[in-house]
């Protein structure tokens, strides 16, 4: 949020401006982040990870030997379909929790860097609230990019290659219809797989005034989990770190669908919402705020 | 101050109920069950009368046996048949061996639906990958999702009848009368009795559901096995659980158990598998049922009785010695048995906590579920 940014002050009683003023902060915060320069550029980059994809595939005159590359690959030529899933497999390690990083150490950090976190505060919301208004962004800005990575996969997909029924990972073939249900299952999967390093950053980004240093802390965090979790004397840890389920998002392309690995993922993602934003909590509330 | 510190509460407070319920919730799920009490003969008959045939769950896989971790990659595409229908019996013989180590190493996830005998899927739950098994009535289906490879394979209808048959013929040559379940478990309990104490463990919980623990613990001192523990669900009598446990490694060596496991009847669709379009179809002829003629003809090229595998010791620690002209050449001649085995005191050895063998260096085989050092001096 800029230092522009105007908050209708506090006029009747102080409760229902109090509401009306975290709605109304929720509603700038929103529109101050997706009109950002710098989350266009990145919506673009993630919108482009599928159609480069697509375009080599399209473009290589030889056929790749099934398990070649990376997963469903092979089947792209095959089924425009399958781009946005190969694609999410691409983005899922580092792109998509190095967007999520950028966003989410910004939000109290950028404030802080920038100098408009009092005045933000000066304003009838309270600090707690001003949190939930930031995490909500971070979090719409997880689904808006899984989107974006998922409708342009589908889109190029179709453009360039046949479009069919979609064979799943048990060899049963499904419609079209339901191929896209499954897409955006999938996105729902990833988006909620990726709101617990949300929290984390939100968490970091209340201990700086930094931001550069908030984002770059929440993409070495993500990257540190995943490094943990392929050191097999650390299997007891790997089911609770935030990323093992990242890429269970294969057991919704099985037949009959397994919404196991969903609602663990969930519950991992419970956890660390609840501990991060404990945290994040009990840090900003007791944060000197000078700037 | 004190304010600043009540505030800093949640930060510590929030963490330590998270990682309590994480904890306490799996505790809770495996809390002691108190069934009926059972002697092992009452369980070993509620095995015996269970009637399903139709269940679908989870099942959960994982091996702790010591095994050094292979390059199965490159086992792999060395085995796959350049043109598919006329595959070399080597490498083909090389990929299931492949698969078998590959699935005695690490822990693996598989679905499984059953609907009666003949109609049955399972599912082996790869990362970002899956292969499937489906069988319906006559038509057995293999299709590998990772090389989207579909294998067909057709069971005559006739060869269920013969087995049948076959199973009636040895019944009837049996020396004692075991049409009574309770007949067969006696039979089976007095068989393991002078190797074995059989019992029942402590109840618990397998895929929330209470089971009975069948422990069968071996006498013998010199073998890798400590215990073979059966959970068999006290509703139903269907073993849910096996777990193996070997001497001197308190995790299960071996582990192959539920889950979750539902007894309703799958869905019927599943169980009509269409190859994808897009699949390589192979089919595959079962070979041909021996008959009498070719049969005298193998009794002829049977193997000398000085070539056949002769089993020493009795129950748990006997031990099953390969004479050197019955190993197959592929297997001594496999790059992949130097990356198993080490180089010992006469030969080379594969040791694992439940099994170990012993390659001598006059080309015997010995192996057998027994330390080490009792297959070298039964080899000198």
């Amino acid at each position: 949020m800029s230092s522009s940014e105007v908050v209708p002050p506090a006029t009747a009683t102080a409760d229902s401006s109090r509401r009306g003023a975290g709605w109304d902060l929720l509603g700038s915060e929103i529109s101050v982040l997706f009109r950002r320069r710098r989350t266009w550029a990145m919506l673009v980059a993630i919108a482009l990870i599928p159609i480069l994809l697509a375009v080599a595939v399209r473009l290589s005159s030889s056929t790749l030997a099934p398990g070649q590359g990376p997963p469903f690959l092979d089947r792209v030529a095959q089924n425009g379909l399958f781009v946005s899933f190969t694609a999410m497999v691409v983005a899922i390690p580092l792109f998509l929790p190095l967007t999520i990083g950028v966003v989410a150490g910004d939000t109290i950090a950028g404030e802080a860097g920038l100098g408009t976190l009092r005045y933000l505060l000066v304003a009838p919301a309270g600090r707690v609230r001003l949190l939930l208004v930031k995490y909500t962004g971070a979090a719409l800005f997880c689904l808006v990019a899984t989107l974006t990575l998922t409708v342009s996969g589908a889109l190029i997909g179709a453009a360039l290659f046949p479009v069919g029924p979609v064979t799943l990972l048990s060899g049963d073939t499904i419609s079209v219809t339901e191929s896209l249900l499954r897409s955006l299952l999938v996105a729902a999967y990833v988006t909620v797989s990726l709101l617990g390093l949300s929290m984390i950053g939100l968490f970091i980004s209340t201990l700086t005034d930094v931001p550069v240093g908030a984002m770059a802390a929440t993409i070495v965090v993500s990257v540190v989990a995943q490094i943990l979790d392929v050191i097999p004397q650390l299997d007891w840890l790997h089911p609770w770190l935030f990323s093992h389920y990242w890429l269970g998002f294969a057991d919704l392309l099985r037949q009959p669908i397994d919404l196991g690995s969903f609602g663990q993922n969930a519950i991992v993602q419970v956890c660390y919402l609840a501990i991060f934003g404990a945290l994040a909590y009990s840090r900003f509330v007791t944060k000197d705020i000078l700037s | 101050m004190s304010r600043n510190s009540l505030k800093w509460l949640p930060a510590l407070v929030v963490p330590v109920v998270v990682v309590g319920a994480i904890i306490a919730v799996p505790l809770q799920a495996g809390a002691a069950v108190d069934l009926p009490d059972k002697t092992p003969e009452q369980v070993l008959l509620l095995v015996n009368d269970s009637t399903v045939s139709t269940f679908s769950g989870t099942i959960a896989q994982s091996s702790d046996l010591g095994l050094p971790s292979l390059d199965l990659g490159a086992g792999m595409t060395g085995a796959a048949p350049t043109d598919g229908s006329t595959a070399a019996p080597g490498p083909e013989s090389a990929a299931v061996l492949t698969t078998a180590l590959e699935l005695l190493s690490g822990s693996h996830e598989f679905r499984v639906y059953v609907s009666d005998p003949s109609t049955s899927r399972i599912q082996v739950m790869d990362h970002l990958a899956e292969r499937d098994l489906v069988r319906n009535g006559s038509d057995v289906w293999l299709y590998d999702s990772s090389s989207n490879a579909a294998t067909h394979l057709s069971v005559p209808a006739q060869l269920s009848a013969t087995a049948a048959a076959k199973f009636a013929e040895l019944e009837s040559q049996l020396p004692t009368d075991l049409s009574t379940p309770a007949q067969l478990a006696e039979r089976f309990l007095g068989d393991l009795d002078p190797s074995t104490t059989v019992s029942v463990g402590t109840d618990t919980r397998v895929a929330g559901r209470g089971v009975y623990q069948l422990v069968l613990t071996p006498k013998a001192t010199d073998t890798l096995v400590a215990s073979v523990s059966i959970a068999v669900d006290a509703e139903t009598g269907l073993p849910l659980q096996v777990t193996v446990l070997a001497q001197g490694q308190a995790a299960p060596a071996l582990q192959v158990g539920f889950t979750a496991i539902d007894f309703a009847q799958p869905a019927a669709d599943l169980f009509n598998f269409v190859p994808p379009a897009t699949a390589t179809v192979t089919e595959q002829a079962l070979p041909a049922m021996p008959d009498a003629a070719s049969r005298d003809h193998a009794e002829a090229t049977a193997p000398a009785a000085g070539d056949l595998p002769t089993v020493t010791g009795t129950g748990w620690s006997s031990i099953v010695e390969i004479p050197a002209a019955a190993v197959p050449a592929e297997l001594s001649g496999n790059p992949m048995l130097e990356q198993l085995t080490q180089a010992v005191d006469g030969g080379r050895a594969l040791t694992t906590s439940l099994l170990s063998v012993f390659l001598a260096q006059d080309g015997r085989v010995f192996a057998g579920a027994v330390p080490l050092p009792v297959l070298q001096a039964a080899a000198g």
